[in-house]
């Protein structure tokens, strides 16, 4: 991306979950979410906590494993073109820090969670079915996997 | 399960500690996969295999370091000495001494030279200075680059222009500022060196098609729309585009228009021309290709060309729809990374379409003193002649190949012999890597207007003397 004379790389994509102080403006910001979700009377404590985990997993499925590309013109002729982002995290390369964050977040507030819901069986239901959605794609061997193509182009 | 009473921390742990089964297990799975995580390495997905350390000690001892500079044979070669030109170049020119006419610079228009364009320059340089010292996007763009796109827009007849400071790097950043990975261009194998730089730089799939040959390109592009039947979501989302030349450098042909422009719209290619050769050449007004063949300007998407053969300047425009070429302006990245074009050849180059604009004849004359030539050296025994009849720059081959090495010695002993003769022409230089198929090597005769009748006749005579006597010196060999 051309953003002037500053050290750049051809996509910024790639190196975006490295930049300082990113990781605590996530939680941070998944917290808020969660503390609005905890304000509102109608919703118990058990339904907001589920409520939460399934928002984190769903809005995470759909910005890392649905969007593919990059909003901005990059320098290397497409080549991300039709990778998901966490994809194109780290250039593809797995188990690096900021992808070991991102399949942790999600089993901690799994198990925050199931806590909360007091292990009731709808809840556990819920929870494990947004857990599966938010780590399966993350494995290594699904890495660029379409299944039945769609979201392929 | 809805529950109205309040939360409370003794309630929840005394859950937590009657959790079912099925949780504890999945829960001790889910903290075994994070230890894991913490003490995984991290691994690139191609690069899995680990070597042995023997492996590694071979691989670090058979490593040969290439020399930081090639050996110098490879890089100059000694059978193509360099000619060193002394002196202003315009209608003849003083090559190694010899005082020539000049046959080889592509000075179409004669306008190198011209004083009423040196007269405009000067002032320019007492106004501008010489150097912009800057790329059009940082203090770069002066009124005259901005009057130079509006006059070529106008005079081409699109809707907008952009200039490139480097006609080499127009077309070269042209191309992959619209082709990127994945997408597909159809291209001549004739192009000139920049058109492959260019192709090479876009990353994308290239398909060539003989020269010039419409049935092969129909016969290419049936075949990738039935590949792209087969997977209509793929090739939903791939752009196709087709890059031919007006007149080819290479072999001085004209491209097929009408048959490309009817190609574009039945099978939904991106039309590119790229037009150095034959902007300010063909056409009544001189438009290029496009006026030459009737076809109105916006029927192609882009139409490219260098300034420093007709014009005279330095450097090379693009032109089309105002949607396609403001791409560019971000996107091309000769145009974003370079400082902008020196006002003083922004301004040859507006005079330099005034005088077009006002002596509409000259191109016309141009052609008929190229047929002319062209008709002249046709007949002479021993070389064939390639190029369209009416275009000013053509190629000479030798009829009967021997070898490359002879080939090319044949025919710089006939530059020699010319240039000794007052005729100066050159040998198509070419470097080994640019081409896509062997072609012969070729004199390169570029006819300018200045040349009056008894010119291009002493040049025929000369030209012809030097060929006899080669053959001779073959045939006695």
């Amino acid at each position: 991306m051309h953003t002037g004379t500053t050290n750049q790389v051809a996509n910024p994509n790639t190196v975006v979950w490295n930049s300082p102080g990113i990781w605590i403006t996530y939680l941070l910001t998944t917290g808020f979410m969660h503390l609005i979700l905890l304000s509102m009377p109608w919703f118990t404590t058990s339904v907001s906590w589920t409520l939460t985990n399934v928002l984190h997993g769903v809005c995470m499925y759909f910005f890392l494993h649905t969007i593919k590309g990059t909003p901005f013109e990059t320098s290397d002729q497409g080549k991300y073109r039709y990778s998901t982002h966490w994809e194109q995290i780290d250039s593809g390369t797995q188990f690096t820090a900021a992808r070991k964050f991102f399949m942790t977040t999600p089993i901690v507030l799994y198990i925050l969670a199931s806590f909360y819901s007091m292990y009731d069986f709808t809840h556990f239901v819920v929870n494990t079915l947004v857990l599966l959605l938010s780590l399966l794609p993350k494995l290594p061997q699904l890495h660029g996997v379409r299944i039945f193509g769609i979201n392929k182009y | 399960m809805e529950m109205d009473k309040p939360w409370i921390v003794a309630e929840a742990i005394q859950s937590a500690l009657q959790a079912p089964f099925y949780h504890f297990i999945l829960e001790g799975l889910l903290v075994i996969w994070i230890l894991r995580l913490i003490f995984s390495k991290s691994y690139k997905i191609h690069q899995k295999e680990t070597l042995t350390k023997k492996e590694k000690e071979e691989l670090v001892g058979s490593w040969q370091p290439e020399p930081l500079v090639p050996p110098l044979e490879k890089t100059l070669a000694k059978t193509r000495p360099y000619r060193l030109v002394s002196g202003q170049v315009g209608k003849n020119i003083v090559v190694d001494g010899y005082k020539c006419k000049n046959f080889a610079s592509m000075n179409f228009l004669g306008l190198v030279g011209n004083k009423r364009v040196e007269e405009k320059i000067e002032k320019c340089i007492r106004t501008y200075g010489v150097g912009t010292c800057g790329p059009r996007g940082f203090y770069g763009t002066f009124d005259v680059h901005l009057e130079l796109e509006e006059r070529i827009a106008k005079f081409i007849g699109a809707e907008e222009a952009l200039i490139y400071s480097y006609g080499f790097a127009t077309i070269a950043s042209a191309i992959p500022a619209y082709a990127k990975r994945g997408d597909i261009i159809f291209v001549d194998e004739a192009v000139c060196f920049a058109i492959q730089k260019g192709l090479q730089a876009s990353r994308s799939k290239i398909v060539y098609f003989k020269h010039n040959d419409m049935n092969d390109l129909e016969d290419k592009l049936i075949e990738q729309e039935k590949i792209d039947k087969k997977n209509p979501k793929k090739a939903a989302v791939i752009r196709k585009f087709m890059v031919v030349e007006g007149i080819y450098m290479n072999t001085g042909q004209i491209c097929d228009l009408p048959k490309l422009v009817e190609f574009k719209f039945k099978y939904k290619v991106r039309l590119f021309v790229e037009e150095s050769l034959s902007f300010g050449v063909l056409g009544d007004h001189g438009r290029g290709v496009t006026e030459h063949f009737n076809i109105p300007v916006s029927k192609l998407d882009l139409v490219v060309a260098c300034m420093e053969y007709s014009l005279a300047s330095v450097g090379g425009f693009c032109c089309g729809r105002h949607y396609v070429v403001g791409h560019q302006r971000l996107s091309g990245m000769g145009y974003v990374f370079s400082a902008s074009l020196p006002s003083l050849l922004a301004r040859a180059a507006i005079e330099g379409l005034n005088i077009s604009e006002e002596n509409p004849d000259i191109f016309a004359q141009l052609r008929q003193k190229a047929a002319f030539l062209q008709d002249l050296l046709k007949g002479i025994k021993g070389i064939e002649l390639v190029g369209y009849p009416e275009s000013p720059c053509f190629h000479l081959r030798r009829l009967h190949p021997v070898t490359p090495e002879k080939d090319l010695k044949f025919l710089h002993d006939v530059v020699n012999k010319c240039m000794k003769n007052g005729i100066c022409i050159t040998v198509a230089s070419r470097l080994k890597e640019e081409f896509l198929s062997e072609w012969p090597a070729s004199i390169r005769i570029a006819v300018s207007v200045e040349m009056s009748e008894e010119d291009l006749d002493e040049a025929a005579r000369v030209i012809r003397h030097a060929v006899e006597e080669a053959c001779n010196k073959c045939k006695g060999s």
